[in-house]
């Protein structure tokens, strides 16, 4: 046997002996819990923590939530960083700091400096740990805090400016609602899709035919429907003077209770209630397509002189103006879906684009307090074109002087158009 | 015997339809193909085989909408959490509910329909409510916030951008005319008539562009159905 | 008294919403998203109305439509069943000289398809899991009258809008006024945008006219004056509709509660 075969075999009895004794060993130590091991996993070098946490209650909801802030570890420089690479922050929490262990509510990604806790109960108090974690398994937990406590509040602040806005423009229309309603005259400009409601009907009962009035395909919990159904009331007043018939099929069940309402009421109001009849709205079915396919046929066996459609429509619109033409129907078309605005107008006589399908019952009311409600529509267009031009201004300046007043500015009118 | 057109055309399609379904495939593909040609002959003009087709449509889709509403509406939304907690404070709306809905019904009784109102006017008075916040904060102040930017935009060299700035200020003045064109309280003369023209172009091309956008798809609808026809059931192609 | 109270609940029902957009403690915090719920559940008891309104109008339809046609049938003499059994179709489909009797076998078959829909539905018939099964289960008879009747109707109802796209589109062609020239040219440059043949159409052009290229022209199309003209309907829209929940809040706009005098 030559040396260097026995001292191979040696060397590796060693090693085996060494592993023996090494897994002997480790089968007498108890599992660790996850805290422990990696404690006493090779010395990973702990990250810096993070600094200056604070925890609030979160502003504006209805309780039940704390916000936890903190200033992001010195280390936590991106993940593709030399030496310590931060891989996110564990946030821990406990109603005792002293006696009760902290345990984890959530994580936060690498570079974020807020959580959001939303578990908690507004009855108790919370401390919490915001723990820095490294890639290589080391941890630094920062200073604790608390007491911090939930609870619900009654405005909610990140909408201030939604209820500034909001009142801005509410304001102006109820000036113009009041101010016409003491006599003041406006002016309103024409608008032919309505100039022409009267013509439309007046050709029907010239031709005795009957009229066709499509709400749209919506319920009433949609405000494009109750715009339809309000239209209908003043069609309905000029119906029911000229003595032409009505038809209007529905495709919801609430719709056809409150077109009822609206028609039979035009009726009395003209001295004509005997004329009425609940026939003239019926329930079709809930299916849009359903709905369109029984419209056809009543199009093409009525033949309707005029087709009105008010309200919330979605792809159906095209098949019901398309069929409306092919048997000379005049048609005016309402809705404020900008997906079916191109179709009707397209295929009817008269499209009314979307604000005007909500102006439209104002229009047709001619009563000076609706009329009123429209000019203060009209306020809130000129703060938005003010809005824009000032901000889109300001942002340009700025961009050309690279003044920071003027940009802060800017961003000042842009704020007042953010959503929390 | 009174044989008209229509009769005819009603017994041949019958009488083809029972010939193709006896060749297999299955009677229902049949059926399912005998609805998507009645409807499509619509196009040609109303007729028998359209009315018949249009009849069942209504019919099931009525009935199909009732029991989905039945079972999604009244059971999983009214009943289910009613049964679950009968008595507690979590149960008052559902029962202000209930009360509601049935007094929707009292339509039925003529002397006191007017009590339907009621229900009505929660209905109406929630959805105005609802949509004037999300109105005021989707369609308002978001578009407001997207159009607030700088007109000039850099490339990375430093050098302007052309392409885009004239871009962002065309955004800026089609936002401006289109709005301008919706106002109704000045009529729409000199300057003011101008660009409120100029803003219902911007309008046209909007329509335009969501007009050339749906077409292909609404072409896809129609090879759908042809696939159905022509594969599914004659199984022409495969 | 009998509009006063309604337009009052209107008046407290719309103005607590607003309100309570901004007010998230509870109970006002899940007012808005909870009235969704509570509609559907109203629109169900509503639903009796409607589903009732069918079964009138077609139920009317076709008693008279029967009579009228047994009418007919007796006036030929002989023994009228046979008539009637003969002259079938053109009793049943439209050849009635009383107007108000034709088509009574379409408001027949409109009854059988919602009572057929409502039984199967309702008592989950032919359901592999019974009752307890889900109603929508692909095998319960249910589910197959959707497949086989609903799906193919309602598929090609949506697909006759290809029809109705081009016959619009030849509308707009006609029609030679500027507006609707913008919108078919837009159309047509979005649409080509959109096809291989675009880019092959354009495709010579050198470099230097690049956004002359179809579909970067289609693009910029999008993503400009298409923008800018979204953004004007969408705050049109938004003004229109809160003026319009104003005006009914308020009770300025109250067509749609009907009538004092009954």
């Amino acid at each position: 046997m030559n040396r260097s075969f026995v001292r191979s075999i040696l060397l590796l009895l060693a090693v085996t002996a060494w592993a023996v004794f090494a897994v002997a060993q480790d089968d007498t130590t108890q599992p660790a819990p996850a805290d422990t091991l990696q404690e006493t996993a090779p010395v990973a070098e702990a990250p810096a923590p993070a600094t200056n946490v604070r925890g609030e209650d979160t502003p504006g909801d209805e309780g039940g939530s704390i916000t936890v802030f903190w200033d992001q570890s010195a280390d936590d420089t991106g993940i593709d960083a030399e030496g310590i690479t931060v891989i996110g922050y564990e946030i821990r929490r406990t109603i005792d700091a002293d006696n009760v262990p902290f345990h984890s509510v959530g994580f936060a990604a690498p570079g974020s400096e807020r959580f959001e806790d939303a578990t908690t109960s507004d009855d108790s108090t919370y401390y919490y740990v915001v723990v820095t974690a490294s890639r290589d398994g080391g941890r630094a937990e920062s200073d604790v805090i608390g007491p911090v406590q939930s609870s619900p509040q009654w405005f909610n602040t990140n909408r201030t400016n939604v209820f500034i806005i909001g009142l801005i423009i509410s304001a102006a229309i109820l000036y113009f609602i009041a101010s016409a309603r003491k006599g003041k005259q406006l002016f309103i400009r024409r608008i032919a899709g309505l100039e022409a409601v009267h013509d439309a009907i007046g050709r029907a009962t010239e031709m005795g035919r009957p009229i066709l009035y499509i709400p749209g395909i919506q319920d009433m919990d949609d405000v494009q429907t109750v715009a339809g159904v309000t239209i209908l009331g003043y069609v309905a007043r000029t119906i029911a003077e000229y003595d032409t018939r009505i038809d209007v099929p529905t495709s919801r069940s609430i719709v056809m209770s409150t077109a009822r309402e609206t028609i039979k009421a035009a009726y009395i109001s003209v001295g004509r209630p005997d004329a009425y009849s609940d026939d003239a709205v019926h329930y079709v079915t809930d299916e849009q397509f359903g709905y369109v396919a029984a419209v056809d046929g009543i199009m093409v066996r009525d033949k309707p002189a005029t087709c009105f459609y008010m309200g919330a429509f979605f792809a159906e619109s095209l098949i019901m103006a398309e069929t409306g033409n092919s048997i000379g129907a005049i048609q005016i078309a309402g809705t404020a879906m900008p997906a079916q605005l191109p179709f009707f107008v397209a295929a009817c006589d008269y499209t009314l684009i979307g604000e005007e399908l909500f102006a439209a019952s104002a229009y047709l009311s001619n009563e000076p307090k609706q009329l009123g409600s429209l000019k203060g529509q009209d306020v809130g267009k000129l703060v938005a074109m003010l809005a824009i031009l000032a901000g889109v201004g300001l942002f340009t300046l700025a961009q050309l002087t690279g003044a920071e007043t003027i940009n802060n500015a800017a961003q000042w009118v842009q704020d007042q158009f953010l959503l929390n | 015997m009174n044989l008209r057109p229509s009769t005819i055309l009603v017994l041949v399609v019958s009488a083809i339809l029972f010939v193709l379904s006896a060749n297999s495939y299955g009677f229902a593909l049949t059926l399912a193909a005998f609805f998507t040609l009645g409807i499509f002959s619509f196009l040609y003009k109303d007729n028998p085989m359209y009315k018949f087709c249009e009849a069942v449509f209504v019919g099931i889709s009525a009935g199909y909408w009732f029991v989905s509403l039945y079972y999604q509406n009244l059971l999983a939304k009214l009943i289910d959490p009613l049964v679950a907690d009968p008595v507690g404070s979590g149960a008052i709306p559902y029962y202000v509910v209930a009360i509601l809905g049935i007094m929707m019904l009292m339509r039925l009784v003529p002397s006191i329909g007017w009590i339907s109102r009621w229900p009505l006017s929660v209905i109406v008075g929630a959805t105005a409510g609802l949509w004037f916040i999300t109105y005021l904060q989707s369609n308002a102040m978001l578009q407001l916030q997207n159009t607030i930017m700088p007109i000039q935009e850099y490339a990375a060299d430093g050098s302007l951008n052309w392409y885009q700035s004239i871009g962002n200020l065309t955004v800026m003045i089609g936002t401006i005319t289109g709005v301008i064109y919706f106002f109704f309280s000045k009529e729409h003369k000199g300057a003011f008539g101008t660009s409120a023209k100029v803003g219902i172009w911007f309008l046209m091309i909007t329509f335009g562009a969501s007009f050339g956008y749906t077409v292909m798809s609404r072409m896809s609808l129609l090879i759908g159905r042809m696939d159905f026809l022509f594969g599914d059931w004659l199984q022409l192609i495969l | 008294m009998r509009r006063q109270v309604p337009l009052i609940i209107t008046f407290v029902v719309g103005s607590v919403l607003i309100i309570a957009a901004f007010i998230p403690h509870y109970p006002f915090g899940r007012l808005g998203e909870n009235f969704s719920l509570y509609f559907d559940i109203i629109a169900v008891f509503a639903f009796i109305l409607g589903g009732g309104n069918l079964i009138r109008i077609h139920g009317g339809k076709f008693t008279r439509g029967i009579k009228l046609s047994i009418a007919a049938a007796k006036k030929t003499g002989g023994f009228w069943p046979l008539t009637f059994l003969i002259e079938f179709p053109f009793l049943a489909f439209g050849g009635l000289e009383d107007k108000r009797g034709r088509d009574w076998f379409f408001s027949f078959i409109t009854l059988a398809g919602f009572v057929a829909m409502l039984y199967v539905g309702l008592f989950k018939i032919g359901n592999p899991d019974g009752w307890g099964g889900n109603v929508t289960h692909p095998l319960s008879t249910f589910q197959q009258f959707y497949i086989y009747m609903f799906n193919p109707l309602q598929a090609t109802m949506y697909a006759l809008l290809a029809f109705f796209v081009a016959s619009a589109s030849y509308r707009a062609f006609r029609a030679k006024s500027p507006e609707a020239t913008i919108l078919l040219a837009t159309a047509f440059i979005i649409l080509l945008g959109r096809t291989p043949a675009g880019a092959y159409a354009t495709g010579w052009m050198p470099e230097s006219l690049s956004f002359l290229h179809v579909p970067n022209l289609a693009n910029w199309i999008m993503a400009v004056p298409n923008l800018a003209g979204q953004r004007a309907i969408l705050i049109g829209i938004a003004l229109g509709v809160i003026a319009m929940s104003l005006r009914v809040i308020l009770g300025v706009e109250r067509t749609y509660l009907g009538s004092d005098r009954e």
